[in-house]
């Protein structure tokens, strides 16, 4: 299957089968979609139609039962487990509903904790970490424990964390549904100004209205197939 | 960072790592106390040979240690005198004549050994004159005896009683001769007590028709961490004797005692055994708790995958935090044991209610501890590799992990 050079992500085909207590369960149904440089797309669609699980195969913390998903024109299948956890420090940022950051790190550990992991020094670690919490407004957080954060704070050390290492894509998993309508929306506006200012590719799963009404591409699932694709909404 | 973390993981909850560390600290004290007093206990009971009998060194006429009998013994002892009045090493020795024979009351007959001793010298030499529980210690008078009080109970005697003593001369004729009882003595040793009695050496040289027989030469070495050296010492001396060659056996106590070497160092395999066992039980106790923490842990683990940490390095983080609690765990223990075991090496452990049994082994009611400096070594490497042992497969559990599943839990 030849990918185009500027697509970051091509699901092609992708069909996934779950089993609940011995039945098949068909939870993606020959999905196609791809992710280019700079798209603010979200995947809609009512609880049980697929959202969580296509996010989990574009963030290759899956692989699918037939067809095939491209990261960088790479088919994650043949991946081992070692080359697909690289492939998700260097390429990809996750943002969880949860916010899910480590408890027992501040939230300046919990930023440079990616980059550790890629080997980078102390220093130019801390540096870099403490402008991105500057840029997202919670430098003054830095030595917080997530306990002592809000719920919007922690989401917002969770996207910096998840855009330390320059990933070609941040996949964000219903990433308002623990949150306020205020924090929501102030937390949407400033993924929407690293998308515009830091050309950061941004694809969301969630139902939740107001991150649906700012996605530049809608992409609505249901049953597992994707019923309805939109650009420029 | 790695490190940290493990280290915050093992603070975050403090009961659990209290508690696995307390585990690891019980390891290691029942490790070090049971090595301790085994080989306190098995030292006091070579000590107890030593010093009661046996002395550090012996010089025999040869064959005497194999064929005990006074056709083996000495009859010019005078140049091992000389040479031990010359030996530096040396610092006291005394002579002996030894022959097995029968002791007899009005009421029962007994098979002993017979030692004959030159009591001041002997004093030096050996503990025998500190065991004396009734009357005194021989004076060099004939016809003084020094029996064990396990001994004056099966003949029905007492202080101040006579007993005759019989054994062969040379010639075959026996000889014998009646004592008086003139003290009694308990060693730690029942089976000693029962089976030696003590006379001076001109009683037993008179009743043996012996001359100026010698059977054994007892040494002790000013350091008995220089045995070997005084040994060699003596040897060369001995050697260097007019017409000497090879008519002399100069022994250790190893040398002499064989069978107690050999047991106690069938018992020191045995602790190996033993430390293999408490390991054991470690590393069960060490699996059940990490295997806890880390199934608490799974979501934190899915997300640490999603976010691209490889499984080589969640596999590190775990063993990280059981080398942290391996590490706090053995401090903490050796701290405990010393703490245990310098209180213990003055007061000892009163084990009185097994005096008999015990007494039987030829140790004391009370056991010292000795912890030596290979035990801790010993410790120090087996619960950390046990500690590490037990976390490996808990953290084999999260390496298994899938991402996905992981996050999912709750």
């Amino acid at each position: 299957m030849n990918t185009n050079a500027s697509e970051i992500v091509r699901v092609d085909n992708v069909r996934k089968v779950y089993s609940d207590n011995g039945v098949p369960v068909d939870a993606l149904r020959g999905i196609n979609m791809t992710v280019l440089p700079g798209d603010f797309s979200v995947i809609a669609g009512p609880s049980g139609s697929g959202k969580t699980t296509l996010l989990n195969l574009i963030g290759t913390l899956d692989k699918p039962t037939e067809g095939a998903v491209y990261i960088d024109g790479e088919d994650v299948a043949s991946k081992t487990r070692r080359q697909l956890a690289d492939i998700r420090l260097r390429k990809i940022g996750f943002v969880f509903q949860a916010y899910n950051l480590n408890p027992v790190l501040s939230a300046l550990e919990n930023v440079e904790f990616t980059m550790m992991l890629r080997g980078i020094d102390a220093a130019e670690r801390k540096r870099k970490s403490l402008a991105l919490l500057e840029e997202l407004g919670i430098g003054e957080l830095a030595n917080k424990r997530p306990n002592e954060m809000s719920g919007g704070q922690q989401q917002r050390v969770a996207i910096a964390r998840a855009i330390s290492n320059d990933p070609r894509l941040v996949l964000a998993d219903e990433p308002t549904a623990n949150l306020d309508s205020d924090t929501a929306v102030k937390l949407l506006e400033l993924m929407e100004k690293l998308n515009h200012e830091d050309r950061i590719t941004f694809v969301f799963s969630s139902h939740d209205p107001q991150v649906i009404g700012r996605a530049h591409r809608l992409l609505i699932l249901k049953d597992g197939q994707i019923v309805d694709d939109k650009v420029n909404v | 960072m790695l490190a940290r973390i493990a280290w915050r993981n093992i603070l975050r909850n403090k009961r659990r790592s209290l508690i696995l560390i307390m585990s690891i600290v019980v390891g290691v004290v029942a490790l070090v106390l049971t090595e301790g007093f085994a080989v306190g206990m098995l030292q006091q009971m070579l000590t107890n040979q030593i010093g009661t009998d046996a002395g550090y060194i012996q010089i025999h006429k040869r064959g005497y240690q194999s064929d005990p009998t006074l056709e083996n013994s000495m009859t010019d002892p005078g140049p091992v005198h000389e040479v031990l009045e010359k030996v530096g090493g040396v610092l006291n020795y005394s002579e002996r004549l030894r022959v097995y024979g029968l002791i007899s009351s009005a009421y029962n007959s007994y098979g002993v050994s017979i030692v004959g001793i030159v009591p001041n010298e002997e004093s030096r030499i050996t503990t025998i004159s500190r065991y004396i529980t009734k009357g005194t210690y021989l004076s060099g008078k004939p016809g003084q005896i020094l029996i064990g009080a396990s001994m004056a109970e099966k003949l029905r005697v007492g202080l101040g009683d006579k007993v005759v003593i019989m054994a062969s001369q040379r010639d075959g004729s026996i000889g014998s001769e009646a004592c008086r009882i003139e003290g009694i003595f308990e060693t730690l040793n029942s089976g000693f007590d029962q089976s030696h009695v003590y006379i001076p050496i001109q009683t037993a040289r008179q009743m043996l028709n012996a001359g100026g027989l010698v059977s054994e030469f007892v040494i002790n070495p000013k350091d008995p961490h220089e045995m070997n050296e005084v040994v060699s010492q003596i040897r060369r001396s001995i050697e260097a004797l007019p017409g000497a060659s090879n008519r002399y056996e100069v022994l250790t106590y190893e040398q002499m005692l064989p069978l107690l070497v050999a047991q106690l160092e069938l018992y020191k395999q045995a602790l190996y055994l033993i430390a293999v066992l408490i390991a054991f039980a470690l590393i069960f106790g060490i699996i059940d708790t990490m295997l806890m923490s880390v199934m608490e842990r799974t979501q934190e683990f899915g997300i640490s995958m999603a976010v691209g940490m490889s499984h080589g390095r969640i596999f590190k983080m775990v063993m990280t935090e059981a080398l942290f609690l391996a590490i706090i765990g053995t401090a903490t223990g050796l701290a405990a044991s010393y703490i245990i075991t310098s209180q213990l090496s003055h007061s000892g452990w009163d084990l009185s209610t097994f005096s008999a049994s015990l007494k039987s082994l030829g140790i004391g009611s009370v056991i010292y501890p000795v912890v030596q400096t290979s035990s801790v070594i010993q410790t120090v490497l087996i619960i950390p590799i046990a500690t590490l042992l037990g976390a490996v497969y808990p953290a084999l559990k999260a390496v298994r992990l899938q991402p996905v599943e992981a996050i999912r839990a709750s």
